[in-house]
């Protein structure tokens, strides 16, 4: 078999398995999500060894899917299966006392598998559907609690969001495939010219929907609604990264102009979205705004061309927030929610969980030897020599400030104060699956140089020692500022606009969300009219049915009296038979019979008579003859 | 020659005309069939006739006598058999008395 598979397939049995049995949540998503961590890590050592592997699915016509296993997509998918295998092993905890659990895990590892697909999807047409997929699964994973109505909003709202952008990249796509005639993703990026950067703005808006770029940003805080394993999730390694994974394997694509909207992105969210974690009131939403912020980092890495950079971060990134987001569910089982103001002094109470939210939170702040503090360091770096571009230094150093700044935020409002801590289920369970994160996101730093020895991605520069200094001067400036000035002192008249996501006129919703919500329901009135139709074509059946029994009811005595008449035709024909064609048939008889009695008279069996005939006949001949000889 | 021709051709006549004269004029079975034997000779006399005295370098007159000759012989084998077979059943060969063969 070939080993590209490996990742994506164990997962998807697991979720076909789930919909089948109905039964063994739990342990068979483990045992897809374990397979797919061993069979990436394979593909990594081969990949590792040079064997780039490639397999060809049966596609469009022309456009076979590809599965490819090249050194990115093989880091990759390392880090998603990483993060799937502990966010699922917390789950175990986690979602002790839920019900719909087989509905939770299929959906995890569907969830998983597509992720997988998009991330090793060789051409556009799989990573579309992969695309589409991770859509979907994110949607039921967030409204897995769809009978709160704030879960149901936030999952329509994360899929008209997401929706509304992946636009972006159908058009992109279709742009790419028609100006290179291939859909292979690494063929179809020496697309030059015009068509590129469109395609590389389009690609744009297809990762701000999905990595939560200003001003898509908003859906991201909602979707905090769902569970919190597949916040930790969707905001590691998966639904989120894969605006930013679709940017680095784009780089090759994207033109100067295009990289400069990249930039611009990703440094007005770096700080927007940092402004707005360091408003937010909860725990949860804290992080998910962190989350856009750190992705406008790499967003800025991609812009200032140094596409490594934004990988780094994103792997260190992903180890760091499922961490904390992990670490934050434990919290919130302790206090039954994830409102600051019920998580005062819970870090006292949850020590270990504490300890590795502390952990994981120093690293995002960039604190060394921790992994924030390489990746940010490179990010800085990246944008600090990118040519031209000089604005964009302050902006990520910003950022670093605000991503010290929140997190000391959160630290301070978790240790201090104290409030009633409940016993919490399946702590055993979920302290595997914290720790199980934390020990990357504070030790992947240390593996940063073999994987860049593996990537493919255009090297970058190392940074000087002012660059160090600089990032680290920024994030204890931003710890230190965040444990010891409040948020609302802080941000002064900003404040309370931050803390509405800065919603301009109602933000986004009243532009984005109310017309497809008015589209909805526009949808729905036609569909209670096509309901109505239906029904009324429905009655109508019954009438025209009713109005056929009758006829039929007709038809059936008009048969019965047929019959009578019917015998009385064959009556008619009879007689006809008999007088008719039986008397013409004798008549035929007797006239031969006549013909052969007027026959029989000369033959009297006299001789002579015989004879007699002959002799005449033989005459007439003989003078017939004569005279037609006579004539000619 | 040509006179030695019509002297055959009207012995041929003639002997055809006995012929019919007799198997018409007859009622026995055997003399109608010498009449009838008496017509076949006619025809075969002009037959020899006209090759002897027409055509006598071709041998195809001859043949054909032959064989009219030997029909002639079954001819009469097969007709004295059935007067033999009827003379036998009723006793008499008079053919006025013989309506009984009409189907």
């Amino acid at each position: 078999m070939n080993a590209v598979v490996l990742p994506v397939l164990p997962p998807l049995l697991a979720a076909l398995a789930l919909l089948v049995l109905r039964r063994g949540g739990a342990v068979l998503a483990l045992a897809g999500v374990t397979s797919s961590l061993a069979g990436s890590l394979w593909l990594l050592a081969r990949v590792a060894d040079g064997q780039a592997a490639t397999l060809l699915l049966p596609g469009l016509p022309e456009m076979p899917l590809r599965l490819v296993a090249g050194p990115l997509s093989a880091v990759l998918a390392v880090a998603v299966a990483t993060v799937g295998t502990f966010v699922l092993i917390y789950s175990v905890g986690y979602m002790k006392r839920e019900s719909g659990l087989v509905r939770f895990y299929a959906m995890m590892s569907l969830f998983l598998a597509a992720m997988q697909a998009l991330v090793l999807a060789g051409d556009w047409v799989l990573l579309l559907a992969a695309w589409e997929l991770i859509g979907l699964c994110s949607y039921l994973l967030i409204g897995f609690w769809f009978q709160r109505p704030e879960a149901a909003n936030a999952a329509g709202r994360a899929f008209l969001y997401t929706r509304s952008a992946d636009l972006g990249l159908y058009v992109a796509v279709f742009l790419l495939i028609r100006s290179t005639g291939t859909s292979e993703i690494a063929a179809s990026l020496e697309a030059g010219g015009s068509a590129s950067t469109a395609a590389g703005l389009l690609l744009l808006l297809a990762a701000m929907g999905k990595s939560a770029q200003v001003p898509l940003q908003d859906w991201l805080m909602r979707a905090m609604a769902g569970p919190t394993p597949v916040s930790a999730l969707l905001h590691s390694a998966t639904l989120v990264a894969a605006g930013a994974i679709l940017l680095i394997r784009s780089f090759p694509l994207l033109t100067p102009e295009a990289l400069l909207a990249v930039g611009v992105v990703g440094g007005v969210t770096t700080v927007a979205a940092g402004v707005i974690a360091l408003a937010e009131s909860d725990l949860k939403r804290l992080l998910a705004a962190s989350t856009a912020s750190q992705y406008g980092l790499m967003l800025i890495a991609v812009g200032a061309g140094v596409p490594l950079a934004a990988l780094l971060h994103l792997l260190a990134h992903a180890a760091i927030k499922s961490s904390l987001f992990l670490a934050a569910g434990d919290f919130q089982h302790a206090r039954g929610g994830t409102g600051f103001d019920r998580l005062e002094g819970v870090g006292r109470a949850r020590p270990w969980a504490f300890a590795g939210f502390a952990l994981a939170a120093l690293a995002l702040a960039g604190i060394p030897p921790l992994s924030g503090f390489f990746s940010k360091d490179a990010v800085i770096a990246s944008a600090l020599s990118a040519h031209g571009v000089a604005w964009l230094g302050p902006l990520v150093l910003a950022g670093t400030l605000l991503t010290g700044t929140y997190m000391a935020r959160a630290l301070r409002l978790l240790w201090q104060g104290s409030g009633e801590t409940g016993a919490v289920a399946g702590s055993a369970w979920m302290g595997v699956g914290i720790w199980g994160l934390v020990v990357p996101a504070a030790a992947l730093g240390l593996a940063f140089g073999p994987i860049e020895a593996i990537l493919d991605l255009p090297a970058r520069e190392a940074e000087g020692t002012g660059v160090v200094l600089l990032g680290l001067i920024a994030a204890v400036a931003g710890l230190a500022l965040g444990w010891l000035v409040s948020a609302p002192r802080l941000l002064g008249p900003v404040y309370p606009w931050a803390q509405r996501g800065f919603a301009v006129g109602g933000g986004l919703t009243a532009w984005v969300g109310r017309p497809a919500m008015a589209v909805a329901r526009g949808c729905e009135r036609l569909e209670d009219r096509l309901y109505a139709a239906v029904l009324g074509v429905g009655r109508g059946g019954l009438i025209i049915a009713r109005g056929g029994e009758r006829l039929e009811q007709g038809l059936y005595s008009a048969v019965l009296g047929f019959g009578p008449i019917n015998l009385a035709v064959a009556h008619l024909v009879r007689v006809g038979d008999e007088r008719r064609i039986d008397g013409l048939i004798f008549a035929l008889v007797s006239g031969v019979r006549a013909l052969g009695a007027r026959a029989r008279t000369l033959q009297s069996g006299l001789i002579h008579h015989s004879l007699a005939i002959s002799a005449v006949a033989t005459a007439v001949a003989l003078v017939i003859l004569f005279l037609a000889s006579l004539s000619f | 020659m040509t006179a030695v021709l019509i002297v055959a051709l009207l012995t041929g006549a003639i002997l055809f005309g006995i012929g019919v004269y007799g198997a018409l004029s007859q009622t026995n079975l055997v003399m109608i069939m010498m009449g009838v034997e008496l017509m076949l000779a006619g025809a075969m006399v002009n037959l020899v006739a006209f090759w002897r005295f027409l055509h006598p370098e071709s041998y195809s007159g001859q043949m054909f006598v032959l064989v009219v000759m030997t029909v002639m012989a079954v001819e009469m084998a097969v007709g004295f058999g059935v007067a033999i077979a009827r003379f036998r059943a009723i006793g008499s060969v008079e053919m006025e008395e013989a309506e009984d063969l009409k189907g």
